[in-house]
């Protein structure tokens, strides 16, 4: 008996094996492309139909198609921040398809995506990185999700000369490496409290104090270190440096000292459990100084579903907010107006995010990012007209556009992102609203915060 | 005297051959297969993390739930020697065997220390231990703030400065690779030998009963510390290849990394602990199936409407279970079992 259940067992194994290679075959030799394209099509407006069609009577359908590649953390530790990337991605293409595609001379390209999940693993990174380059013919690539992953991609983009669009990397090393073909949309790390610290600045003269406390991880870390920079040149002085361990599920030691300094602002934070545990515990303490900014979790709408009272008042810079009030109205001077409106990004956002069963979801900013990183890319085909990638990359150097993301802008030295600015963010009565800059605000900043004792 | 009695020798010799026979398939496969080379350096990678791993936790029994470590410390001395012989203005080629040995010594040292310590338990207190030698020395790097803190270690321009623009290239994409296949037949050779040899029968002895086998004279400490060093430095000699040379970029939250034990106890299971073949096999089947699931049967079920993101984890978790419950010994473990042609079990190692 116990034998018989064994190669039963085996056997069944073994089916399942067969069928997924069978599967898997069956996609390869039918044109791997298949699924993504049918997804990408099937639901466009007829406008975006009617024009393809007319191209296709004209152009090879081989010609038609510029796909833009990605590996994505739909699973493991940037999971969260990954599906909103996707999201973002997939909305800004839809826009981009429907109005139009890219033009390159007298031909209109559709854009696509193809993407996998990297389960947050830089091992999986390489070699879909390869996959989606030689197999699915990409030249073009969003980056994986954090530094550790670019890092481990870069090497193979590089070698085979696609370009890699940063969307989750905010690090400012990466681009001190020599990589020629990687460029960032977002902000980096090190400029993340520019604006807050300029806020405060602005608004308050009397304010002299900054604590900073921070999660001991790269990101942070570099976040930290060009905060207390930044605070140090605008003539703050910054009272407390502190870090605390990635995992720490208790911050009251390193925040204990701070109920005697009484800092004017606290900054800090690192990625989301621990920015609300942190906004927690200065809450249940009584820390409150005029204004606390933490990176990363308040901006998630579960920050206040958790915290309720103890979120009021709480800042946080942010990439982008879906209040922002930038339009073709208040383009800068030097920049040109270039994809959706934000209402339009909105619309485009729920709609993808509807097929996904996630209509719920509010585009965070790692959704703007990948958005960005797509509509910079777009400019930067449109404007090289071409699809090569040293002509595109060549490009890139020269776009200065104003989005729904605000500005975007690289230096074309490193490709480090030079012309998008953080917006500053703070719960008001349960409600997200955009307080700085004053182009892009909501709403009055809620200064000194609530519960404020000085 | 073991090193040269001819029937070791003879042993070992059959022994790694049905291993390297498969590196020297994967290497066919990594040069003549276009589009899949990094697919193949990625199942090499975890065929020699189960390996290294192997080697310790198969043949003695105890699973060190910290192994990463020593990848991760491998990688660290890699970077290190890289930047010192930058500065330097040496000849790149120098850091090849200058930086493993680094790696290989620097992850003995940490061998040999927590060797000393958390040898002494058994079972479930030594896993607990171990996982504190992970988490502590993550911190450690991150909290002392040497070589990088948290924001890591990044070595890409010292490598360019060593290697120029064209060979750093090079080295990163393809010379890591070599070199790591170099590796893996290195370490087929060296489990081979233990498993000839005195030390492979005495680790065998240990992990049926230790008390047993210290009772008939096996000197249990010496070698199970050998065997934690052995395993200690080819696992840093890993990372230094596939982490430093390869990637330039060694940011502690991602070397200490636990998942990589955690896969690296999943692959020597699946194939067989204590085997030889097993962990070779087993990289071969979980990261095979891995990439299959992912790059061909996720993307159909989307195809299908089926939308949802980590549908190829929930496609491969039931098939490893099945695996293990099949095949409680291994892939290899089982064959051994079910095979009775002696030819063919010759080549089961």
């Amino acid at each position: 008996m116990q034998g018989q259940n064994k190669t039963l067992l085996i056997a069944g194994a073994a089916i399942v094996v067969l069928i997924i290679l069978a599967a898997g075959y069956f996609l390869f030799a039918g044109g791997g492309e298949q699924p993504a394209t049918g997804q990408q099509q099937e639901e466009q407006p007829a406008a975006g139909q009617q024009q393809e069609q007319q191209q296709q009577e004209q152009a090879p359908p081989a010609e038609e198609k510029i796909v833009v590649g990605a590996t994505l953390s739909l699973t493991g530790k940037y999971a969260k921040e990954g599906e909103m990337s996707l999201l973002g991605a997939l909305a800004a293409i839809r826009w981009i398809n429907d109005n139009g595609g890219i033009k390159i001379g007298d031909k209109t390209y559709m854009l696509e995506l193809k993407y996998y999940d990297d389960e947050s693993n830089k091992d999986r990174v390489k070699s879909l990185v390869e996959r989606l380059i030689k197999e699915d013919q990409v030249q073009f690539l969003l980056a994986p999700y954090s530094s550790g992953l670019t890092a481990a991609a870069a090497p193979i983009a590089e070698k085979y000369g696609a370009i890699m669009i940063s969307h989750g990397g905010a690090s400012d090393k990466i681009f001190q490496q020599g990589y020629k073909y990687v460029v960032q949309v977002l902000t980096p790390a090190s400029r993340y409290f520019v604006s807050v610290i300029d806020l405060v600045k602005a608004i308050d003269p009397e304010a002299k104090t900054i604590a900073i406390v921070y999660k001991e991880n790269p990101f942070s870390s570099v976040v930290a270190e060009g905060a207390k920079k930044y605070a140090e040149q605008q003539g703050f002085q910054v009272v407390y440096y502190q870090s605390y361990p990635a995992d720490a599920q208790d911050l009251t030691p390193v925040l204990q000292p701070l109920k005697e300094m009484k800092p004017d602002i606290i900054i800090g934070g690192g990625h989301f459990a621990d920015g609300q545990l942190l906004a927690r515990q200065l809450y249940e303490l009584g820390i409150k100084p005029k204004l606390v900014a933490i990176l990363v979790a308040p901006a998630l709408p579960e920050f206040y579903e958790t915290l309720g009272d103890a979120a009021e008042g709480i800042a946080y810079p942010s990439q982008w907010e879906p209040g922002v009030k930038f339009s073709p109205d208040n383009v800068p001077p030097g920049y040109e107006w270039y994809g959706p409106t934000v209402d339009e990004f909105l619309q485009y956002f729920k709609m993808v995010a509807e097929e996904r069963g996630k209509g719920d979801l509010v585009p965070s900013y790692h959704a703007a990012d990948a958005a960005a990183a797509i509509l910079f890319l777009a400019k930067a085909i449109e404007m090289a007209q071409s699809l090569d990638p040293d002509d595109v990359r060549q490009a890139m150097n020269d776009v200065a556009i104003f989005t729904f993301y605000g500005k975007i802008k690289i230096d074309p030295e490193t490709g480090l992102q030079i012309g998008h600015e953080m917006i500053v963010g703070q719960w008001q009565n349960g409600r997200k609203v955009i307080i700085w800059p004053p182009e892009a605000a909501e709403a009055e900043p809620l200064y000194p915060m609530p519960g404020y004792t000085g | 005297m073991a090193l040269v009695d001819p029937w070791t020798v003879r042993e070992a010799v059959r022994k790694s051959l049905p291993a390297l026979a498969i590196y020297a398939v994967l290497l066919a496969a990594y040069f003549l297969i276009p589009g899949k080379s990094q697919l193949f350096a990625t199942i090499l990678f975890y065929a020699l993390l189960g390996q290294a791993f192997n080697i310790f936790m198969g043949m003695t029994g105890y699973v060190d739930f910290g192994y990463v470590a020593f990848l991760a410390v491998g990688a660290y001395a890699f970077g290190v020697t890289a930047m010192a012989l930058a500065s330097l203005g040496s000849p790149g080629w120098t850091l090849i065997p200058l930086g493993l040995l680094a790696a290989a010594g620097a992850a003995m040292i940490l061998a040999s220390m927590v060797g000393a310590i958390a040898l002494r338990l058994r079972g479930a207190y030594f896993a607990i231990a171990t996982i504190g030698v992970n988490e502590g020395l993550r911190y450690f790097f991150e909290g002392a703030n040497i070589l990088g803190g948290s924001i890591g270690l990044y070595i890409v321009k010292d490598l360019k400065t060593l290697f120029g623009d064209e060979g750093y290239q090079f080295m990163a994409t393809i010379a890591a690779d070599l070199l790591m296949f170099g590796l893996a037949g290195f370490t087929v050779l060296v489990t081979a030998w233990i498993l000839s040899s005195r030390m492979g029968f005495a680790l065998q002895a240990i992990r049926e009963d230790e008390d047993a086998a210290r009772a008939l004279g096996v000197n249990v400490t010496k070698y199970k510390v050998l065997a934690f060093m052995t395993s200690g430095a080819l696992g840093g000699m890993l990372g230094a290849l596939n982490w430093a040379l390869k990637e330039g970029v060694l940011e502690p939250e991602t070397v200490f990394f636990i998942v990589y034990t955690v896969e690296a106890i999943i692959i020597v299971v699946l194939g067989g602990a204590g085997t030889l073949l097993g962990p070779i096999v087993g990289a071969l089947i979980y990261i095979g199936l891995n990439y299959v699931s992912n790059v061909y049967a996720a993307p159909l079920l989307e195809g299908i409407g089926i939308k949802a993101s980590g549908l190829h984890l929930i496609l491969l978790a039931p098939i490893l279970i099945a695996f293990i419950i099949a095949a409680p010994n291994g892939i290899i473990g089982l064959l051994r079992e079910r095979i009775r042609n002696p030819t063919i079990r010759r080549f089961l190692v």
